[in-house]
């Protein structure tokens, strides 16, 4: 099982710097979600872990042993790739068999590699067909038994659920919950999606414009963003952001400093005293109301009710918050407190 | 950056490899073999007919220098030499006549001297120019015109009726369910295997029988009926939803505005394709033009070409030039279309 | 502005076209009404069937007919009816691969000549363009130039390639020049029997590489990257990829270009007649010249003869053709 650290990796497209000194240690055993924006460099900082590109500067460690200049192969990495990228004129078998054929493993090792793999994923009866007649999900086991017969050192999966319909990634994430459980290996796992970041992540690591805006545990994310980025970035419905001005009628006083209070819609609640907002739209969802507003100064505000809560468009309404869930910035965007 | 680096640098900057030996050597030899000899045609073409007779040749068309020389009261232009004459001297003369291998040759400033000199001891005065004469005496005596405007009517009006009648039986067979449809797409695939090499002595007859031997039209309407279009066009019109059709039925559109009004704009990629390569094939057509025409008013540029080379065979500086002259067109649909013709290739297999 | 201009000027190209079909519809919507939705289909389908048949099915008719008539007449009426003798004429030999032993010699060092072009040719062209197509698709500068480079002389005419090449190979051309430029020993290219026959393949390949590793290349850039990237992540060297990715999904490809190349290669006629004239001798006389020279060139002509010479290389066309179709199909399901 493998331990990995990234010093300072940058890396340039022509004149485009898209990773700007990326630093991390990825603790063995470890699921790390790498997770921003598209474009942010995500697909990209896990290509340079993988091999398959390397960084222009910087250092890549796998259990302390320098890799940088080592070829993908002989990294010990297993990918799992968005589109699966199951060769299509191989039977799933010889799919799972092809990368432990090349390594020069004996017959008897690659079969019960084989058996043992297709056992946990429940893939035994698929093993003789070809990809194009499988359905999406067993691609995506396939596709995820070709990096577990190779027993890698950690496994590298890039955007793995983005290519399945909700309901089936539901449980797909479920089951890759289940599996890193089961085997206890590193994994690194790249995604848009912050559901699948929050339920699966041991830390997750967000990216931003190639460099790392915060890293780590979900709930903690959750909780306690860095910066106004992360804050907005995680969670939905987004957080609201209100000028100390607008905010000055909710309960507790900003820290000196605070240029900006951000509070979750999730985090608004009905009061006697507070902010009054004119309700512009309701949306019904059954668990929960979502309430559109608008305050005085035309600053829009979003806020959630559990259950359904009969509300008037139009109406008025005054909402506040426990002092304790409010977020502080200051004029850097940098979480005070 | 150096252009010629520019090219061979490889992507991500990774280090050598033996594969990167070959690539060079492959696309530097394809340069020269695909490039190479149409470039040495154009240079040719610009020769004189002595220049194209000299052995060694020179890569460059040159013009010889001449200069105006009195004699006798007479004022001749000779061609100039630079020559080593008796006394060992280089002089820059001009030849008055040869006789064997001596040439009389005399100083243009003062003709009066008459130096002989070997002909090995002199080498004409020359510097690069092109011989435009190549050009234009075939265009006014040799009917070359009159060849462009057969081949300009037969490409213009063939690639017309194509596009037109292979688009109806496209739209028809794409769009309608008919019985007899199967039937219809199995004798266009049958046709597809009966190119015009396997029909061509009945076809002759067939033509003579229509009057349309000797006849532009000879050539144009069995070129046409190319099942390639039909395919083409066919498996194009089979993307556009049939949904669009019958919206249009509700907005009372005869089946004929349907086809000219909504498939046929809709089909113009395929169409620009079909265009582009009946085109080429048309105007580069040789065989069957060769069969159906013979007399030499009629004759494509193709045909013209063919037979002036078996005529000629000696006047290559002409031969040449006329064979630049055939291959612009096709040039410049290349350099403007190359990317539409690559990208219908490789989408449709078509040729 | 410009594209204002340009708007304007295909406007003004279009308009009498518009107008010439808006003028059409009145008619047509008459017919429509009298012969319904069927006789728009027949009225749409009829130009380009009318031509098919008097132009392809006709004339294919009639060949049939012609193979078993004789005489020197062209209209059928007019000729007689011999059987089987045009093919006996043909097909008469004591050894099928010596010409000498044939009644008609001459068509036996056509099928012979062919049939050794054609495997030279075939065989040259694929492994050129599959080279070709490798390269392009490999990580090179400019690829769209180098695409250029080998396509370039697939849109030149078979008589602008014919000429090109007979003045490179002529006796003082450029090739020779060249030869003496390394002090080797000139060759008359185009009058030694072995030489000429090489030239015309090589010309051929020439012509026709760039349109095949265009097909191939298409092939290749299908294959998905993140296999090769699967691949390198599961150790794969270079060339095991290529044995065991690259070719088994190129494959379908690269059988319809062989079969392709052979179709097109049966039928070789124009560039090498403009080269060689089928010259030195006989050395490059392919079927297509011999069906050309005897249905109208020589004096002898002989129309039935032609036309069952042009049967029996029909039928080995339907043959590969039929093989190509299926192929076609097979890759396009794949």
């Amino acid at each position: 099982m493998g331990r990995i650290r990234l010093e300072n990796i940058t890396k340039n497209f022509g004149g485009l710097q898209v990773l700007k000194g990326i630093n991390l240690e990825i603790e063995e055993g470890e699921l790390v979600v790498f997770v921003g924006p598209s474009g942010c460099g995500k697909s990209t900082l896990l290509r340079q872990i993988s091999g398959l590109d390397k960084p222009s500067s910087g250092a890549i460690l796998i259990n302390d042993r320098d890799v940088t200049e080592v070829s993908a192969a002989d990294r010990g990495l297993a990918m799992v790739f968005q589109s699966y990228a199951l060769y299509p004129h191989m039977t799933v078998k010889l799919n799972l068999a092809f990368g432990l054929q090349n390594a020069k493993m004996p017959k008897a090792e690659i079969e019960t590699r084989i058996a043992d793999a297709a056992r946990m994923l429940e893939i035994t009866p698929l093993l003789s067909r070809r990809p194009g007649q499988l359905s999406g999900g067993q691609r995506q086991r396939v596709a995820i038994g070709r990096a577990i017969v190779r027993d890698p050192t950690a496994f590298l999966l890039d955007e793995p659920l983005s290519n399945l319909d909700a309901e089936l990634r539901v449980s797909m994430r479920a089951e890759l919950g289940a599996l890193h459980a089961r085997l206890g290996a590193t994994m690194i796992y790249v995604t848009h999606d912050q559901v699948e970041a929050m339920t699966l992540a041991d830390r997750i690591v967000v990216l931003r414009g190639g460099q790392i805006e915060q890293v780590a545990a979900p709930i903690d994310l959750f909780e306690r963003p860095a910066n106004r980025f992360v804050a907005g970035f995680i969670g939905a419905p987004s957080m609201n952001f209100l000028t100390p001005e607008e905010a000055a009628s909710l309960n507790g006083t900003p820290p000196a400093g605070a240029a900006l209070i951000g509070v979750r819609p999730q985090h608004l609640e009905p009061a006697d005293s507070g902010l009054t907002l004119t309700v512009t739209l309701v949306e019904a969802l059954g668990t929960e109301t979502v309430i559109h507003g608008e305050i005085a100064g035309g600053k829009r505000l979003l806020l959630t009710l559990p259950g359904h809560r009969p509300v008037q468009v139009g109406g008025q309404l005054t909402v506040n918050a426990d002092p304790a869930r409010l977020h502080f910035f200051d004029a850097q965007d940098q979480r005070i407190g | 950056m150096n252009p010629i680096r520019f090219l061979f640098r490889r992507k991500g900057g990774k280090g050598w490899h033996w594969t990167d030996l070959v690539t060079w050597v492959w696309l530097g030899t394809g340069l020269l073999i695909m490039f190479g000899p149409a470039l040495w045609l154009v240079l040719s073409s610009f020769k004189s007919p002595t220049q194209l007779a000299e052995f060694p040749p020179t890569i460059l068309p040159y013009v010889s220098q001449t200069a105006e020389v009195g004699i006798n009261g007479e004022v001749k232009e000779l061609p100039l030499y630079t020559a080593v004459t008796e006394d060992g001297q280089v002089r820059t003369l001009a030849e008055v006549r040869r006789i064997g291998t001596v040439a009389q040759m005399v100083d243009p400033d003062a003709p009066d001297t008459v130096y002989k000199v070997n002909i090995n001891d002199r080498r004409p005065v020359r510097q690069v120019g092109f011989e435009i004469e190549n050009y234009l005496k075939p265009l006014q005596a040799f009917n070359f015109g009159l060849y462009l405007r057969n081949s300009v009517f037969v490409t213009t009006v063939a690639t017309l009726i194509t596009l037109l009648t292979n688009s109806m039986a496209a739209f028809a067979l794409s769009k309608y369910e008919f019985r007899g449809r199967n039937g219809v797409m199995l004798l266009i695939v049958a046709t597809l295997m009966i190119p015009l090499s396997v029909n061509l002595v009945p076809l002759y007859s067939v033509v003579s029988k229509l009057g349309l031997l000797n006849s532009l039209w000879g050539v144009i309407l069995p070129t046409v009926a190319t099942p390639t279009g039909v395919f083409l066009l066919r498996q194009y019109m089979l993307t556009i939803p049939d949904e669009l059709i019958e919206a249009a039925r509700m907005d009372k559109a005869s089946e004929w505005q349907i086809y000219w009004r909504i498939v046929l704009p809709l089909t113009a990629p395929a169409l620009a394709v079909l265009a582009i390569f009946s085109v080429v094939w048309r105007w580069n057509d040789f065989l069957w033009p060769l069969i159906v025409l013979s007399r030499k008013e009629l004759f494509t540029l193709q045909v013209g070409l063919n037979t002036f080379a078996g005529e000629l065979n000696v006047q290559w500086h002409f031969i040449l030039a006329m064979t630049v002259a055939t291959m612009i067109p096709v040039v410049v649909v290349f350099v403007f279309l190359q990317r539409f013709i690559t990208a219908g290739i490789a989408g449709t297999g078509l040729k | 502005m410009r594209s204002d201009v340009k708007t304007w000027i295909g406007a003004g190209v279009t308009a009498p076209v518009r107008l010439l079909a808006q003028m059409a519809d009145v008619p047509l919507r008459q017919w429509q009404r009298l012969a319904g939705r069927g006789g728009m289909i027949g009225f749409f389908l009829l130009p380009n069937m009318l031509i098919f048949g008097v132009f392809v099915l006709v004339p294919l008719g009639i060949n049939f007919a012609y193979s078993v008539t004789g005489g020197t007449a062209v209209f059928l009426p007019d000729r007689s009816y011999v059987g089987g003798a045009n093919f006996d004429r043909l097909l008469d030999c004591t050894n099928h691969f010596d010409p000498n032993s044939c009644r008609d010699d001459v068509f036996w060092i056509a099928v012979w000549n062919t049939v050794r072009f054609v495997g030279l040719q075939v065989t040259a062209m694929t492994i050129c363009a599959m080279i070709t197509a490798l390269i392009l698709n490999s990580k090179i500068r400019a690829r769209a130039f180098w695409r250029a480079v080998f396509f370039f002389p697939v849109l030149l005419s078979p008589v602008v390639v014919g000429l090109i090449w007979r003045w490179i190979l002529q006796r003082q051309g450029l090739l020779n020049y060249l030869l003496y430029q390394f002090d080797a020993e000139q060759v008359n290219w185009l009058t030694e029997r072995g030489w000429a026959f090489t030239a015309a393949v090589g010309v051929s390949v020439w012509a026709h590489v760039g349109f095949y590793a265009l097909i191939l290349l298409a092939g290749l850039q299908a294959i998905p990257r993140d296999l090769y990237e699967a691949a390198e992540m599961d150790g794969t060297k270079p060339a095991r990829a290529f044995w065991r990715i690259t070719l088994p999904l190129l494959w379908p490809n690269l059988l319809v270009v062989i079969v392709l190349s052979l179709i097109r290669a049966v039928q070789v006629f124009d560039e090498v007649y403009v080269l060689t004239g089928g010259g030195p001798g006989t050395s490059t006389l392919y079927l297509t010249q011999y069906i050309y020279e005897v249905g109208f060139a020589s004096t002898l002509r002989n129309s039935g003869v032609a036309s069952a010479a042009s049967l029996l290389m029909g039928g080995v066309l339907v043959v590969l053709t039929l093989l190509q179709l299926g192929l076609t199909r097979w890759r396009d399901r794949k």
